[in-house]
């Protein structure tokens, strides 16, 4: 109470200062008016030496202290706070909290798959699947909670991209979890194999393990199919990775075109594997051994398989490369190759290798930007992809004698726009690719050595 | 606007904290700079027989002779440090190489192989010692604590592995080996570079003895010979990759990677440290399982023999990898890795040598992320791997001893639960030494010495202001000769009116080329608002702000 009285006080005073007595008595606070002390002040001023505060009247005197020269204020944070749990918590809102909470459940259906599964190993691998599907929804609720915050896209001199790679990264992680997966459920899947082949009597018998009653519902697989069907289609957590992986089964596209929630792999697999699991006690089919093994077998194979594509798309945007293609910009690259025909182009610096088929994007739009009137080559071309939402083109061009400054803008600008164009993938799609482009431009015979 | 300010005054303070508690690290920087000179002086006094090979050795040896002077000096506490410092002297006059060595850097700090292979060729050739058995007594004259154990177990293995496998005498192997190689460049690459060299050797070690463990298990029916030769493949598989990550750091930037593939190792790092966190979970899980189901362990002398074969392979692979990481950076792990690999006789004493290795692992990662650490966290993750197998075997030793004398079926759980946790806690500091890297996050003392750069930038004549200044750590030449800390980055710079955009361009990376910052810079003319960066849109702040100027295109 103290303090705040103190803070008061002065304000009070000051603002009743000009007015008359009356006004001040019929304040209706009980203000004690307060003089700041004075005296004691005074008394100190002979005395004190050493430090002295800058705006008191002494040091203003003697100009003790020399102002330093000012500076503009920094443009960037040094770095930003990064939440702590407790304020990722109070940030979340209302939506954001019922995917945490639909997490947890997702969750709750895993651990009991996973423990419902007893010694079958196809069981298991479901149960993975399904783990990995609580992971990635947690990863996007994670995503969104820390969207909330400044740290994850303003830039600062620590995290000059902000934290959105952390996606990425988590991204890797999972489908490093995937990989595992698969491993792990393939070399117990061999020592069961070898146990059973070997002489030795299997101290499990695994035929009776874990036995569903023909006719009647596995509870565990049908849990699974409705925790993916509501984690699809009420939360549709899985669009960022899918976006990510931009051919995910190379045939299942084609097998099923515009199959929605299908088409991503993971729902695909996990609900695929369900419903088989689901439906073979249902239509009576005895429960082989060796078709425990076969099931999770393909389990195991596609998660490795998924987990690898997966790996590589994430990991190649984590070494700092631009790996997009678009499907369509096939016939636009055709369109500025004619146009770039005519110019002779010297590339040196960055472009290493111009003439690979796997990257026509960038490709293309070098020599569109050597196409430009005003360019005269193209130096150092730099093109990368910082997270999902984000990529990066630095330029260094030659430009021709005699641009003037409303010139060069208006260079800058149609760059960008090419960039943005041409590369800013699937606009309409839901992913969208920001570009920052920088061009550093010089002009010919300019000096390029200090570069 | 107001707020937005308030955030980086607020965030000051804290920041001349930061650089001040990390100035030891920062210190240690600068011999990675020094570093950069040896070679020259190095090779020339070596009759270069293999190029590459004689070059990279040559720095290495001279770059730690530094690395360890200077950590004493600032006093570095390391209880490690301190003992080697006071080991040498009893061991110095009782064998002759070991003033061999001194004439080639401090041997304490470099058992690495390259290392070996220069003093071999410099030194050992004429005494004609048998470089084997030299190489051993180097890197274990610094084990301070362990001595018998890891004598007795580098002495097993070696003997028996020299018949099969070479991966013990590098020097003399592998220039008996590289000339074949020629022939196929791939090969080659690997051959002459010396982490992938060593991985590949232990790849192969491990490949060699997966098959014997798998034909010998196929003919006598061994499932434990089966399943362990299963795990083997696996390992190698990891190891592949690895070896993938080695090479392919060194390939050049492309069109495709305008940055190279420098990160390509941390990368492998960090999926090698989120692999062994997701195995030491699972093995955790089934360690509970196992207490709670109270399985019988069946065919325990089955178990033991396999398992000690295992532990003999991985202590090949320890010596190799470990002692990398010795060189590096940090003297911690190669001693912990010893007192663990012969810790098999007894279980805590193990343990509570791990612990402390722990502690240095922590250490580790904020003292060398970027001093010197192009390619080290590729190794720290093949070399955590094989430590976590070699636990694993000494755990499954120990139970099985255990077991054996005492009946009780929950040995080896709790064995394995221990290690898991174990391997858990050291593969974290990993990820998240890597992750930073692989998130671009500039390091505290970079970052102080970055702030005081651009602050200066607006000094410079004919600057009006700059814009959204992103700078991250340039991973491209990763061999011996690249400068420690060089920041790559795109930054927009507003010239005043009037001036010339060129000099200001050319004034501005001239001045940030001298802070070792290579910058792609975009000159503007004040008062220019066309640019995404949004540097004169309003006059309140240049900051950038992304989630208006999203489109502007």
């Amino acid at each position: 109470m103290a303090p705040a009285e103190d803070g008061l006080a002065p304000g009070q005073q000051t603002s009743s200062a000009p007015a008359t007595g009356p006004a001040a008595a019929k304040n209706p606070f009980n203000f004690q008016t307060q003089f700041m002390d004075a005296p004691v002040v005074k008394s100190n001023i002979g005395q004190r030496r050493g430090h002295r505060y800058k705006h008191s009247s002494i040091s203003a005197q003697h100009q003790v202290f020399q102002e330093p020269p000012p500076r503009p204020p920094p443009v960037l944070p040094a770095s930003l706070p990064i939440p702590t749990l407790k304020e990722a918590w109070g940030s979340m809102n209302s939506n954001q909290r019922a995917r945490l909470y639909w997490c947890c459940c997702h969750a709750a259906v895993a651990v009991y798959v996973f423990f419902s599964a007893e010694n079958s190993l196809a069981m298991t691998a479901l149960s993975h699947l399904v783990f990995f599907d609580v992971g990635s929804a947690a990863v996007c609720v994670a995503v969104d909670v820390l969207g909330n915050f400044e740290v994850w896209r303003r830039s600062s001199i620590r995290h000059p991209f902000g934290l959105q790679r952390a996606e990425v990264l988590a991204g890797f992680a999972m489908s490093v979890f995937l990989v595992f997966g698969g491993f792990d459920l393939l070399s117990h899947n061999l020592k069961h194999v070898l146990e059973t082949v070997g002489e030795h009597t299997p101290h499990h018998t695994h035929a009776d393990a874990r036995y569903v009653s023909p006719g009647t519902v596995d509870f565990a697989s049908l849990a699974a199919v409705v925790s993916t069907l509501v984690s699809a289609y009420g939360l549709r957590n899985h669009g960022r990775i899918r976006r990510v992986m931009r051919v995910p089964l190379p045939y299942l596209s084609s097998l099923l075109p515009g199959a929605g929630i299908l088409a991503n792999p993971f729902h695909f697999l996990t609900l695929c594997f369900a419903f088989l699991m689901l439906l073979l006690p249902l239509v009576s089919v005895p429960y082989f051994v060796w078709l425990d093994r076969v099931i999770c077998a393909a389990i195991a194979g596609s998660m490795f398989t998924l987990g690898t594509r997966l790996a590589i798309a994430q990991g190649l945007m984590l070494l700092m490369s631009y790996s997009g293609q678009q499907p369509d910009s096939n016939s636009n690259s055709n369109n500025s190759n004619a146009v770039a025909l005519g110019k002779k182009t010297d590339v040196g610096g960055g472009i290493g290798s111009r003439g690979k088929d796997n990257n026509t994007g960038v490709t293309a739009v070098v020599r569109e930007i050597e196409a430009e009137p005003h360019v005269a080559r193209v130096d150092e071309a730099q093109f990368w992809q910082v997270h999902y939402g984000l990529a990066m083109a630095n330029l260094k061009v030659c430009l021709v004698r005699g641009c003037d400054d409303s010139t060069l803008s208006q260079l800058r600008t149609r760059l960008a726009r090419v960039v943005q164009n041409r590369l800013g993938e699937g606009y309409g799609r839901g992913g969208y690719l920001r570009w920052e482009v920088t061009v550093q431009t010089s002009t010919d015979g300019g000096n390029l050595a200090g570069l | 606007m107001a707020a937005s300010y308030a955030l980086p005054t607020s965030a000051f303070p804290q920041h001349h904290y930061h650089p001040s508690s990390d100035h030891i690290h920062s210190h240690s920087h600068s011999h990675g700079h020094s570093h950069s000179h040896a070679p020259a002086s190095l090779s020339s006094l070596s009759p270069s027989r293999n190029r590459r090979d004689s070059r990279a050795a040559g720095g290495h040896s001279r770059s730690h002779t530094n690395e360890h002077n200077h950590t004493h000096h600032q006093g570095h506490s390391h209880p490690p440090a301190q003992s080697r410092q006071s080991l040498p002297p009893p061991s110095a006059p009782s064998s002759h190489w070991r003033t061999d060595s001194t004439l080639g850097g401090d041997p304490m700090s470099i058992p690495t192989n390259g290392s070996f292979d220069a003093l071999n060729k410099k030194y050992e050739l004429p005494v004609g010692g048998d470089p084997h058995a030299h190489s051993h007594s180097d890197s274990h004259s610094h084990d301070g604590h362990s001595h018998d154990h890891s004598h007795d177990h580098s002495h097993d293995h070696s003997h028996d592995h020299s018949a099969h496998d070479h991966s013990v005498e590098r020097s003399k192997f592998t220039t008996f080996l590289l000339p074949y190689t020629s022939r196929w460049p791939i090969l080659h690459t690997i051959m002459t570079e010396k982490d992938s060299r060593r991985i590949f050797y232990f790849m192969t070690l491990n490949f060699a003895f997966m098959t014997i463990q798998a034909f010998y298990g196929y003919v006598t029916d061994s499932l434990g010979l089966l399943s362990d030769s299963i795990h083997m493949f696996f390992d190698c598989v990891a190891l592949a990759v690895g070896l993938f990550a080695a090479v392919a750091s060194k390939w050049p930037p492309s069109q495709r990677f305008p940055y190279g593939f420098g990160k390509i190792e941390t990368l492998s790092g960090f999926g090698n440290g989120v692999f062994l966190v997701l195995i030491s979970v699972e093995i955790m899980f089934e360690a509970f399982e196992r207490i709670i189901e109270g399985r019988e362990t069946k065919r325990l002398g089955e178990l033991f023999v396999v398992s000690t074969m295992g532990l003999l392979v991985n202590l090949v692979g320890m010596a190799a990898f470990g002692h990398h990481h010795h060189g590096g950076h940090d003297h911690g792990h190669s001693h912990g890795g010893h007192s663990h690999g012969s810790g098999g006789h007894d279980h805590d004493h193990s343990h509570s040598h791990s612990c402390s290795d722990e502690k240095k692992h922590d250490h580790s990662p904020a003292a060398h992320a970027h001093s010197h650490g192009h390619d080290n966290e590729n190794m720290h993750g093949i070399y955590l791997h094989v430590l976590a197998d070699t636990l694993g075997s000494a755990a499954v030793i120990v139970s099985t001893i255990l077991t054996h004398f005492w009946k009780w079926a929950g040995w080896d759980p709790v064995a394995s639960f221990l290690i898991a946790v174990l391997i858990l806690l050291s593969s974290l500091p990993l990820v998240k030494s890597s992750a930073r890297r692989l998130l671009l996050t500039i390091p505290p003392e970079i970052e102080y010495n970055l702030r005081e750069t651009l602050s200066g930038i607006s000094e410079l004549r004919g600057v009006a202001g700059y814009a959204v200044p992103k700078f991250w750590i340039d991973d491209r030449n990763s061999g011996e000769d690249a400068p420690a800390n060089k920041l790559l980055g795109v930054m927009h710079v507003v010239a005043v009116k009037g001036a010339d955009m060129e000099d200001v361009r050319d004034r501005v990376s001239k001045y940030l080329l001298g802070h070792d910052i290579d910058v792609t810079l975009q000159v503007e003319r004040e008062g220019d608002t066309s640019c995404w960066c949004g540097v004169g849109r309003s006059p309140l702040s240049h900051s950038h702000k992304p989630t208006k100027s999203t489109n502007i295109f």
